[in-house]
């Protein structure tokens, strides 16, 4: 079907921490920021399990999940609805997922301590593009923001 | 009940997010710029734009709960949960807390290695009035800075 | 205007969009176009030479001028090891060649290890997510040592890398690497043509490679066994051929009359005598493992604890002389059946010798240079038919397991004072 836009892809790259919002099944919602939400396909995204937390406990009771990424290159926000279709220990996106991982867990004396469980793969329900909420940056210091 | 530590980040400043979820416990997410912690240290207001803020509202008045995630550009990280207890339009006291907010949230991020290039727009390139101002009562605290004991309950 | 006008002007608005994608869509098909040739360049470049440094030099050029790449880096797998050396970088104010980068380490070396491509844009970022976590962990006493971050060649500050792996086949030859102080310097179409060049570079280094290893390899199989040559070339025996002193155990030998055989036989015979003598030496050679430094028909030297060193080396020196002293017996026996007149005879001496690379440019050869050389080689000249002559050092250390007689002391060419030297009898019964 092809849902998410090639203009989302640097705000994949990990250069703005991305965001994501679950809740569980007994309504408390959960916020926690991200390093990466890796691009899949078009109709799919990764996040990375490498400790268990909260938001890895609540997709798994209710997958509805709620991203926000900012790109790097024109400061824009998008708001992506996913929902939780499983989870990964091997194949293409775990091993690209791990790869990095290893790489800097090498680079900053975690090897083998920071490790990817599992690459969780969700699928994209809506993909939104936030228009109208930046201020222009000639303007940051001299005008205050308008919404 | 909120701890000194964490009070002092949210004033300090904090890039701030909050959740909700709506009746079909469909999350829903935005950023906010500028907080306060109230002198009982149980209620906390957060101010929200406007243009991200209806749909935070519905689901805030149809179920009340909601997560703020308080973090520091170097990592260190809470999230506190709580109930609803009431919103309104923000108004002049609250612009000054944002304009001094905003500032100190460009300089946090350039002390934590962004690029001037990206931390810049990040921090002040958001509109952020007219806003609105939610405030929660805070029933746990729980720590969020990244590793293992990630979601511990400190309160 | 009419409606029919605005409608005009709304068509004329939108020919002249489209001519402008349809322009910008000609200019990327251009480019790309000749990006292609330029690879194609390339990649006829490289495989027509067989010069290691030429084909680094051409692609780190090309990576560099055509191709627009800043900090370029070629690693080449060690043959016997699980490690990369830098071989050639560009765009590095320390060039960092002989670096290493273990199969693993940072971006390279986990390419390596999984002999796929890897493109990362946030390093910096990463970085400090990672360091955050290691303190909290660290201050939550999770962490039982503490592992020092990798050093690696590179940019200092490196936010970008795309590194990709050399492959033959299935067989990684290194990686070819590219940085950049931005962050998310590189994209998908740097990965394709990264893929390009590196499927050219790997074959045209893989041959390149080859080829000199089996030009060293010929060169050292003269003078050592398959097995030690082969180790000398993977890199797991220290070269030889670069110069060094060593305590050597020195064995000459070679046969009385032999000159005169050589001069009054049928040259079949002659072959066929060398031929059934060096195969015995030979084997007898490979399996006391001494080295055969040179050998002139009907004479050899070899010596024993280099390049490899060995415990004992005078013993491996004398068992293999009585060896060989009962092996030309036999053939002795079928000589004398056919009247020719040959004995056999042996010296042997111990002490430094300097050894490496003796020559000159397209003859090297490895030779040992020392008194005790000349000593053996003395030895071995007074040495009657059917007698091992050995030094009183020799005598001395291998006492315990050969029976010697005292031949009187020897002057000697070369030599200003008499020496003592002893016969070999025969090795002692072991004792019970």
């Amino acid at each position: 079907m092809g849902i998410l836009p090639d203009e989302i892809k640097p705000a994949m790259q990990g250069i703005i921490p991305s965001h994501v919002a679950t809740c569980s099944l007994d309504g408390t919602p959960n916020v926690t920021a991200l390093s990466q939400i890796y691009y899949v396909d078009a109709d799919h995204v990764a996040l990375s399990y490498q400790f268990f937390n909260k938001t890895i406990k609540n997709v798994r009771e209710n997958p509805r999940a709620l991203a926000w990424l900012v790109s790097p290159e024109t400061f824009e926000s998008w708001d992506l609805e996913l929902e939780f279709e499983h989870s990964e220990t091997s194949g293409p996106v775990f091993d690209a997922m791990d790869m990095q991982i290893e790489a800097i867990a090498s680079m900053t004396g975690m090897k083998g301590i920071f490790k990817l469980k599992a690459a969780d793969i969700y699928r994209v329900k809506s993909v939104e593009k936030n228009v109208g909420e930046r201020i222009p940056l000639s303007q940051i210091d001299t005008r205050p923001g308008v919404a | 009940m909120i701890p000194d530590r964490v009070v002092e980040v949210i004033h300090g400043p904090a890039w701030l997010y909050a959740g909700t979820h709506d009746e079909k416990l469909r999350p829903a997410h935005t950023f906010a710029v500028g907080a306060v912690v109230h002198s009982d240290r149980e209620h906390v207001t957060f101010f929200v734009p406007r243009s991200r803020s209806e749909r935070i509202l519905s689901d805030l008045t149809s179920n009340g709960k909601v997560a703020l995630a308080v973090a520091l550009a170097s990592h260190e990280a809470y999230q506190l949960k709580g109930g609803y207890v009431s919103s309104r339009p923000t108004d002049e006291k609250d612009l000054t807390v944002q304009e001094i907010y905003r500032p100190k949230l460009f300089a946090d991020g350039l002390r934590a290695g962004y690029p001037e290039q990206i931390i810049k727009p990040l921090a002040l390139g958001f509109a952020y009035r007219p806003g609105v101002a939610i405030t929660f009562r805070v029933q746990e605290v729980f720590l969020q800075t990244p590793g293992p004991d990630a979601g511990k309950k400190i309160v | 205007m009419t409606v029919e006008d605005e409608a005009d002007v709304d068509l004329r608005g939108q020919i002249a969009e489209n001519e402008k994608i349809i322009e910008k869509l000609n200019q990327e098909l251009a480019k790309k176009s000749n990006d292609v040739r330029i690879i194609q360049q390339i990649s006829s470049e490289i495989t027509s030479t067989l010069d290691l440094d030429s084909i680094l030099e051409i692609i780190l050029r090309s990576m560099d001028k055509i191709l627009g790449f800043q900090h370029v880096m070629v690693l080449l797998k060690g043959l016997a090891e699980e490690k990369l050396r830098v071989f050639a970088s560009r765009g590095y104010a320390n060039a960092g060649t002989g670096a290493a980068v273990h199969f693993g380490e940072g971006v390279i070396g986990v390419v390596a290890k999984r002999k796929k491509i890897m493109r990362v844009g946030n390093i910096g970022q990463s970085i400090s997510y990672l360091l955050a976590v290691r303190a909290q962990m660290q201050e939550a006493g999770q962490l039982d040592a503490v592992q020092a971050p990798v050093k690696l060649p590179g940019l200092p500050n490196v936010e970008s890398q795309l590194a990709i792996p050399l492959l033959v086949k299935d067989r990684l030859i290194g990686v070819l690497a590219v940085e950049s102080s931005k962050s998310n310097a590189f994209d998908e179409l740097d990965e394709v043509l990264l893929n390009i060049v590196a499927n050219q570079a790997a074959t045209a280094i893989d041959n390149a490679r080859t080829y000199q290893m089996v030009e060293h390899l010929s060169r050292l199989k003269r003078f050592f066994s398959p097995q030690l040559a082969e180790a000398i070339v993977t890199g797991g025996a220290d070269d030889p051929l670069k110069t060094h002193r060593r305590e050597v155990t020195v064995v000459f030998l070679d046969l009385r009359g032999f000159t005169a055989f050589a001069e009054t036989a049928e040259p079949e015979e002659v072959m066929g005598v060398l031929r059934d003598y060096h195969a015995e030496m030979g084997k007898l050679i490979l399996e006391y493992e001494g080295t055969l430094e040179r050998f002139t028909g009907d004479g050899m030297m070899i010596f024993f604890n280099d390049p490899v060193v060995l415990p004992n080396p005078a013993e491996r020196a004398i068992r293999m002389a009585v060896t060989m002293r009962d092996r030309v017996r036999v053939l002795g026996v079928l000589w004398r059946k056919r009247g020719y007149d040959l004995a056999f005879g042996i010296g042997i001496a111990q002490g430094y010798a300097t050894i490496g690379a003796i020559g000159f440019e397209g003859r090297w050869d490895y030779g040992a240079i020392g008194t005790v050389t000349n000593l053996a080689a003395r030895l071995c000249g007074e040495a009657k038919g059917g007698q091992i002559l050995v030094s009183s050092r020799v005598a001395g250390a291998v006492e315990e397991i050969v029976e010697t007689e005292e031949v009187g002391t020897l002057t000697l060419k070369g030599f200003l004072r008499p020496i003592p030297a002893f016969n070999v009898l025969g090795l002692k019964a072991p004792s019970p």
